[in-house]
């Protein structure tokens, strides 16, 4: 090869080198392939509802809450129940804290805005609903949270805690102007919104609803009573002309695939895991009242012990060897696996099938999660009725015996059986505190698959009486909240601190046992109440 | 670019023109004989010009002969003389056209301050002139045992270097040089071979396999670097940080290891072959202690009935059952079990089970290379096959690398030389990792009576299976499969086909000045193909309710180079050498993964896209990266002692936005060779004194992507609704790269007459800028921001000495020893942020982090509230009240938050290598030496909580009505001293959380390697026609000393910046062999 041709093959390399070195080529690879810079607003809603129903309503860890209000108790590894910090302390639960906040909330809040800059209730409205379910449960859980500063700016990276009080002003306001909205909207969510099919006169009735749920928790502070909020809530919220959540076919829930990859969390989690039991004090419930719920609720216990003890209770309805049996909560871990045959797991409809232990329900997968359901609502009407607070239609009788209907209807109990155990003497409507009494009960028992709720009801009316800390919970009281993120901790030190000097003082500090804002335990109103006594020296 | 191209070809066009005007030339005969320090000819000596590549071997009179091309007539080059087991020596000629005659003699010393060394960029240099620190690792010493993965081979060897393993066999390996540079991005080094830059992954992101090990689930899938045989590799060079490594700019911030591989020589046209085979018996490194006296069960009882819950904690996987004294009891392997005819049988313990669950691997590992050539054309070829029969059932691996490589001289002026190599690596059933997947987990939640043998034919039941319910024969239903059905009824395989091959041109434009241009690419596709039978529990990979589940992923990977260099070598004056180069490099990046999965299928036995019952999960992530270079350097050496390099690189990268997106590294080091300088110095005690310093800076780019916030897609409907979500990473438009400053100062000693040698160097390099994502308020909608800031600093102090301290007649011993010390130190995060999480333990229990203040890799953990040393200061503490705080019911109390438990770093960390030779054989021992740095261990938190370890007899009695754990402390409720006495088994369940008492100083002393060598006398070999027959025993991870119980404190979960936690690993892989070199 000559030197010339040569040359001239390497100034050709030369060129090609030149052109790999083109700028623009070099900057577009950085252009993401994979995930776009837009997407469309029902994709947000759907992937939304889906977290907030995954992470509220039936726990994260499949089970994890139901040992709160005691409608469950671990019988395997019962650090839960027992309130070790290491598994419901600040860390464990860090992450529900912050995913509500940097998932679901987050895209609720860019709908709001989107919906509002186009002017379509239809997508704002229903977004705005959904997100004051879930701050409603966020600061029961924890107390004061950030809002009004949460998603306010990208450069505002530390947002400050609102009171709780405040936080429930600005639920009102929002569920307020929501359901004036939904007056006129139209759908524009259609088949993204797997609660409602973006119905708007669905979505207006869940809201009046959330508000007259917001309003009762307010029911047992001096203050919010004696200002009249509550009543002025209760009012406005079962006045309004978009109605309330009065029957099962009206309930907000979000009804699960089922398709072995979206399944109730419940059936996730039961799939691998048999970690779970009735709790003796739902059993003890059930045994007093008779109640034929406890068929559908749980299961048989493979082999029921002969006789009631400090650890099991037998509830053994239609035949002595067919016991429902519950175990006592914190055991420890000693006392409670042995008891892993002889106590009932939760109701075969919320087993998926096949199972790591053997054979159990099927459709479990498919259960829906529940949002809001008629039963609830009768039951706040019944309390608002009985207590006098605000105007409701209806008596306290007909609601608690409403209540108590549209939950054995959703559990598929005939009528007759509603009948006949309505009519018991125990749980015919008794009126005054007992009837109050009575209210708690039935609702805590309706909350079966919404054990947060049922906890904050717990925590407010502290029935049923009989819900208290088991033998080896860490404290003696029941957990009045969860502990605030360790995230927070470490990156919105001074807004977390300043939250909780507010709320506890200096002293008093981020633990599980100081009480939030509505959870008090100086209620001395005249109303009729059953709250006396509800206080940390009775526990 | 355009302009700075034509100006370039205007240059190589203007200097093109030079050589026509070179008179033509004669070639250069080499000659010479090489003989051994016993004044013996030296068979089979390598001589060489590497830079010419022609060479040849010593016939057995230590003769040699070979031919320098005529167009390298004039020039001054070396000539290096090398054999295994001699220390190369190396001389300056100057090759004249006629013959020259050069003679060596070979010692067989361990100094090794001088010769020619492989630098950055593959540039061969004289290490007496360099001004940064580096050192090289022969073949030999490189290849004195077999592990999985040629960085393993590499442990204990190299000062200042932290080799960290996934701890599953052929699982992932972390090489960390000097510490941590990056808060949150990659911290290995920069892997190139022969010029080419090859990838080290193991994997991509978005996948359901969480592929290099998980702390929950995965399957480590090991490091891609694992491709290269060792066989093939002739030197393994590691620069040690930024200073030695500038040149290659932003990826050298970790330093960088440069790997030359075989050459053919000019041998006459003569085929010359080498073969090296090895088989070694391989075992797990540590199993725990366990105790055999209590079987399973909770509260001292246990009953048989369906292993799931029916009988007394059949269905727990705990041991805290009765004592194992021989009473009769029903269990899973009783006749008639499961029914009400079992037929009870003895409660003895199984002292082996776990131990027997393993069995001997083994591994056969053979390379064959032949290679030959004239003084135009020379080429090598070899191929090499590892069949590896793993310790865990069921396990394999085969690895198949064949090398090509060749040199033509086109012309007189230019040569071409091109590297192909092909790499297929297969691994069949790993064994996954993590604690819902590992396959040493159950034995950590398990019965001590469990006999393994009874768990072998896991179809052995008379269920569908084997077991109940579709699942196979198994001691417990609740909580665990039987080890042997996962090992052979989830069947994974994954392959890797790997091609690295590369190019280059050399075109000398004068006798001082050439032009190369070489281009390359490392292009891989990696598929892996799990398949879950039905039966196994873990729900992450399969439903129950389905016929069995799938996992698929394939890899894409691709990067290539081109680069083009100028390289000049002038001699000025007589006594100053100018070296100068410069370069422009292109890099293209493209990664592709693919996944297809899904946790149902339709049909059992058909794991194929088309039978999924669940419609598959599918994702696809594609990841480019551009990045365009120009780089140079100028080294001038003032009479061979004093040299003076300055380096600088330009990058401009992809990931960056423009205008931030071009960023300069420069760096200048010095070597002066005192003792060349003032000759005077020299004496019988010191032979050779050199000091070096040096200061470099170079950075990093961003991962690509990292601009701006996008949405992120659901890969699965939600009933047939797409699902988009916000990321929730703030991202930064205005990303700056990374910048690290190093400067390092050495010392290079020889001494004794040669026998000794120091290198000692001291650093500091601090990485600024540092781009990653600090948590922010979730309340903001985003869990992190991404930001440039944050300063990381490590300073630190190596040796490497060399000794012979005895020298006799036809003994001597060799010594070496290497430390290496680093403090690194988290000097600052972001304005408002202390800390940033690398990674959480399994129950939340404990977390790795990067604190500010702290050395990288701060464990955090809940402890016990102690008033006995290292009180806490919470009022309940007086002289009154000692011990542990407990509450009323004798448990002890934990900390409420979690407290600061140590850091992963170590103090230091060191080699120490004795070999002794007499005659003909050989013997040497490496010790692979850690102290310091803390391990938090699930194995020991686990197999406390469960019962099964030897520790957690404390305290048990037979008679459970009279337990027998008093804690030493007071109630802190009533302050008084506590009287409750707790059953052990309460005791240790109550120490849930308190990962504080599990984590250890996971100092070790490891006897890394053992080799027992013979070379048969000269004569035995040439009389099988062979110049070198060499046999050896070699043995790896024989020995280890730890305070840390029941684990290898080697190990952690990952490969990744998350070290300092462990749980269920079988450590280090235990072997012994036999290997068989022939040189002919």
């Amino acid at each position: 090869m000559s030197n010339r041709r040569m040359l001239l093959g390497v100034g050709i390399t030369l060129s090609l080198f030149a052109t790999a070195c083109d700028p623009d080529g070099l900057t577009d690879a950085n252009n993401n392939p994979n995930d776009p810079v837009d997407a469309p607003s029902a994709t947000l809603f759907t992937n939304s509802a889906r977290l907030a129903a995954a992470r509220w309503l039936d726990g994260v860890n499949g089970t994890r809450y139901g040992f709160l209000p005691q409608h469950m108790a671990q019988v395997q590894y019962p650090d839960d129940d027992q309130y070790l910090a290491a598994r419901l302390g600040a860390s464990a639960t860090a992450n529900l804290f912050n995913n509500s906040y940097n998932a679901e909330l987050k895209d609720l809040d860019i709908l709001i805005d989107r919906g509002k800059a186009a002017s379509e209730p239809g997508l704002w409205a229903p977004a705005m609903v959904l997100s004051s379910w879930e701050f409603g449960v966020v600061t029961d859980v924890f107390g004061d949270v950030p809002f009004t500063e949460a998603f306010a700016d990208a450069a505002t990276l530390r947002p400050a805690y609102d009171p709780q009080q405040d936080v429930y002003d600005s639920i009102f306001v929002r569920l307020d102007e929501a359901s004036d909205a939904l007056a006129s909207a139209s759908n524009e969510l259609g088949d993204g919104d797997p609660i409602y099919g973006g119905d708007p006169a669905s979505w207006r009735r869940f809201a009046n609803s959330l508000r007259l749920r917001h309003a009762m928790r307010l029911a047992n502070n001096a203050g919010e009573l004696s200002s009249g909020r509550v009543a002025a809530e209760v009012t406005a919220a079962a006045g309004d002309a978009g109605g309330l959540i009065l029957t099962n076919a009206q309930n907000a829930e979000l009804e699960w695939p089922g398709n072995g990859i979206y399944d109730h969390p419940w059936a996730t989690n039961f799939k691998s895991r048999d970690d779970n039991r009735v709790s003796y004090r739902f059993i003890e419930i059930m045994r007093t009242l008779n109640d034929p719920r406890v068929t559908v609720l749980a299961m048989p216990a493979e082999t029921p012990l002969a006789e009631i003890d400090s650890q099991t209770i037998n509830y053994c309805p239609s035949s002595p060897t067919t016991c429902y049996v519950g175990l006592m909560n914190a055991l420890t871990h000693d006392e409670a696996s042995p008891l892993l045959p002889n106590t009932s797991r939760v109701g075969e409809i919320f087993y998926p099938g096949v199972t790591a232990y053997g054979v159990f329900g099927g459709t479990g997968g498919a259960y829906p999660s529940r949002f809001f359901t008629a039963a609830e609502t009768e039951f706040l009407l019944a309390e608002a009725a009985q207590r006098g607070i605000g105007t409701v239609p209806g008596t306290a009788q007909s609601h608690y015996e409403n209540g108590i209907r549209r939950h054995m209807e959703m559990l598929g109990i005939p009528s007759t059986t509603i009948d006949a155990y309505i009519a018991q003497p125990a749980v015919a409507y008794a009126g005054g505190t007992a009837g109050l009494i009575q209210i708690a009960t039935q609702k805590w028992i309706a909350l079966f698959t919404d054990p947060i709720q049922a906890w904050a009801e717990v925590r407010r009316t502290c029935q049923p009486a009989i819900v208290e800390p088991g033998p080896e919970a860490r404290f003696e009281v029941l957990p009045r909240r969860l502990q605030y993120s360790t995230t927070e901790a470490a990156v919105n030190a001074d807004e977390r601190r300043e939250a909780v000097v507010r709320q506890w003082g200096t002293a008093g500090g981020d633990v599980m046992t100081n009480r939030i804002y509505w959870d008090t335990d100086t209620f001395t109103a005249a109303n009729p109440t059953y709250v006396a006594g509800c206080s940390d020296a009775s526990q | 670019m355009r302009s700075i191209s034509t100006r370039m070809l205007a240059v190589v066009v203007g200097l093109g023109l030079v050589p026509a005007t070179i008179a033509a030339q004669q070639s250069t005969t080499i000659t010479g004989r090489v003989m051994n320090d016993a004044n013996a000819p030296a068979t089979g000596v390598t001589v060489s010009i590497p830079e010419l590549r022609v060479g040849t071997q010593t016939d057995p009179m230590g003769q040699y002969t070979f031919t320098a091309p005529a167009t390298a007539t004039g020039r001054t080059v070396y000539v290096i003389a090398r054999r295994l087991g001699y220390q190369p020596d190396s001389a300056q000629v100057t090759l004249s056209g006629g013959t020259v005659t050069q003679n060596f003699t070979l010692r067989q010393s361990a100094t090794q301050l001088t010769g020619v060394v492989v630098t950055a960029l593959g540039i061969e240099r004289e290490k007496s002139q360099l001004g940064t620190a580096q050192q090289q690792i022969t073949s030999e010493d490189l290849n004195t045992t077999k592990a999985m993965n040629v960085v393993q081979q590499v442990q204990g060897k190299v000062s200042g270097v932290t080799i960290t393993g996934g701890g599953t066999p052929g699982g992932s390996t972390n090489i960390v040089i000097r510490g941590q540079n990056t808060l949150a991005s990659n911290n290995q080094p920069l892997f190139v071979v022969d010029g080419i830059p090859v990838a080290n992954t193991n994997g991509g992101a978005g996948s359901l396999t969480n592929r290099g090990g998980g702390i929950g689930n995965g399957y480590d899938f090991g490091n891609a670097i694992s491709d290269l045989n060792p066989e093939d590799i002739e030197t393994f060079t590691v620069l040690k940080g930024p200073n030695a490594a500038a040149i290659y700019g932003s990826r050298a911030q970790n330093g960088a290891i440069v790997i030359t591989t075989k050459k053919g020589m000019a041998t006459q046209g003569r085929m010359r072959t080498e073969l090296s085979t090895l088989y070694t018996w391989d075992a797990p490194g540590r199993l725990p202690d366990f105790q055999n006296q209590y079987g399973q069960g909770a509260g001292g009882s246990f009953s048989y009935r369906n292993g799931a819950g029916a009988g007394t904690c059949d269905g727990c996987d705990q041991s805290w059952g009765p004592k194992l004294d021989g009473r009769l009891l029903c269990q899973f392997n009783s006749p008639g079990a499961g029914t009400a005819g079992c037929t009870a049988t003895p409660w003895v313990p199984q002292p082996n089970n776990v131990k027997d669950f393993f069995e001997t691997g083994h591994t056969m590992s053979t390379t064959l290379a032949v290679s030959g050539g004239t003084d135009r054309a020379n080429a090598r070829m070899s191929v090499g096959v590892d069949n590896i029969d793993g310790f865990v059932p069921n396990n394999s691996f085969q690895k198949t690398t064949g090398l090509l490589s060749g040199q033509l001289q086109v012309s007189p002026r230019f040569t071409t030389n091109g590297v192909l190599q092909y790499v297929r690596n297969n691994g069949l059933n790993r064994p996954g990792t993590g604690y819902n997947n590992s396959i040493m987990e159950q034995f950590f939640w398990f019965g001590r009576q469990v006999d393994i043998d009874a768990l072998r034919d896991w179809r052995a039941g008379s269920g569908v299976n084997g077991g109940a319910g579709g699942r196979e024969y198994n001691w417990n239903y609740n909580y665990h499969n039987n080890p042997f059905f996962i090992q052979e009824a989830n069947r994974t395989s994954d392959s890797r086909d790997r091609f690295i091959i590369s190019g280059t041109a050399r075109y000398a434009l004068t006798d001082w000045l050439n032009a190369s241009l070489r281009s390359g690419s490392d292009i891989f596709r990696f598929n892996i193909d799990q398949q879950f039978d039905p039966a196994f529990l873990n729900g992450t990979y399969v439903d129950q309710s389905y016929a069995g589940g799938f996992n698929f992923i394939s890899d894409y990977r691709n990067e290539h180079n081109t680069e083009l260099m100028l390289n000049a070598n002038r001699n000025f004056m007589g006594n100053v050498d100018l070296t100068a180069m410069l370069g422009g490099n292109v890099r293209r990046e493209t990664f592709d993964t693919r996944t297809t999965s899904t946790t149902g299928i339709s049909v059992a036995g058909i794991y194929n896209v088309s039978n999924a019952a669940i419609t598959p999960t599918l994702g696809q992530t594609i990841t480019r990266r551009n990045m365009n270079s120009v780089f140079g350097s100028a080294a001038a050496t003032l009479n061979n002692y004093w040299t003076v390099e300055v380096t600088g690189r330009n990058d401009v990268s992809s990931t960056l936005p423009e205008g931030e997106n071009s960023y300069f590294y420069p760096s200048v080091n010095t070597s002066f060779i005192v003792t060349d300088a003032v000759p005077a110095l020299q004496n019988n005690w010191l032979s050779y004194l050199k000091l070096r310093a040096s200061w470099a800076e170079v950075g990093n780019d961003a991962d690509p992507y990292q601009l701006a916030t996008t949405f992120q897609g659901n890969a699965n409907q939600f009933g047939g609704r797409p699902q988009f979500t916000l990321g929730n990473n703030l991202l930064e438009p205005n990303l700056k790269p990374e910048i690290t400053n190093s400067t390092e100062g050495g010392i290079e000693v020889g001494f004794l007459n040669g026998r000794a040698s120091l290198d000692m160097t001291v650093y500091r390099k601090e990485t600024e800028n540092q781009i990653y994502l600090v948590p922010v308020s979730p309340t903001t909608g985003y869990a992190n921001k991404l930001i440039n800031a944050g300063t990381m600093r490590n300073t630190g102090f190596e040796a490497l000495l060399n000794v012979t301290p005895v020298e006799v007649r036809d003994f001597r011993w060799d010594l070496t020893f290497n430390y290496g010390q680093n403090q690194n130190k988290v000097v600052e995060l972001a304005a408002g942020v202390d800390r940033i999480v690398l990674g959480n333990g399994l129950f939340s229990d404990v977390r790795v982090e990067a604190t500010q203040g702290q050395p990288y890799g701060a464990i955090w953990g809940y402890d016990l509230r102690r008033c006995d040393g290292g009180a806490i200061d919470d009022g309940l503490c007086t002289t009154a009240n000692l011990g542990q705080q407990l509450t009323s019911g004798g448990f002890p109390l934990q900390t409420d938050t979690m407290v600061y438990l140590g850091s992963i770093q170590p103090k230091w960390t060191g080699g120490l290598s004795n070999q002794f030779t007499w005659k003909n054989m050989s013997f040497g021992a490496l010790l692979d030496i850690r102290r310091g740095g803390k391990l938090m261990s699930y194995t020991n938190y686990v197999g406390l909580y469960s019962g099964v370890l030897e520790e957690s007899l404390y305290g048990r009695e037979v008679d459970w009505n009279n337990p027998g754990v008093l804690v030493q402390g007071f109630d802190v409720d009533s302050m008084a001293a506590n009287n409750i006495t707790l059953t052990s088994e309460r005791y240790h369940q109550s120490l849930f959380g308190a990962t504080g008492l599990t984590t250890y100083d996971a100092s070790y002393v490891k006897l890394r390697e053992l080799r027992f060598g013979y070379d048969l006398p000269q004569n035995l070999a040439n009389r099988v026609r062979m110049s070198s027959v060499s046999i050896a025993l070699t043995g790896r991870n024989l020995a280890l000393w730890t305070d840390v119980p029941n684990i290898d404190p080697e190990f952690a979960y990952s490969s990744g910046n998350f070290q300092g936690v462990e749980y269920a690993l079988p450590g280090n892989t235990r072997s012994f062999g036999i290997s068989l070199r022939v040189t002919p």
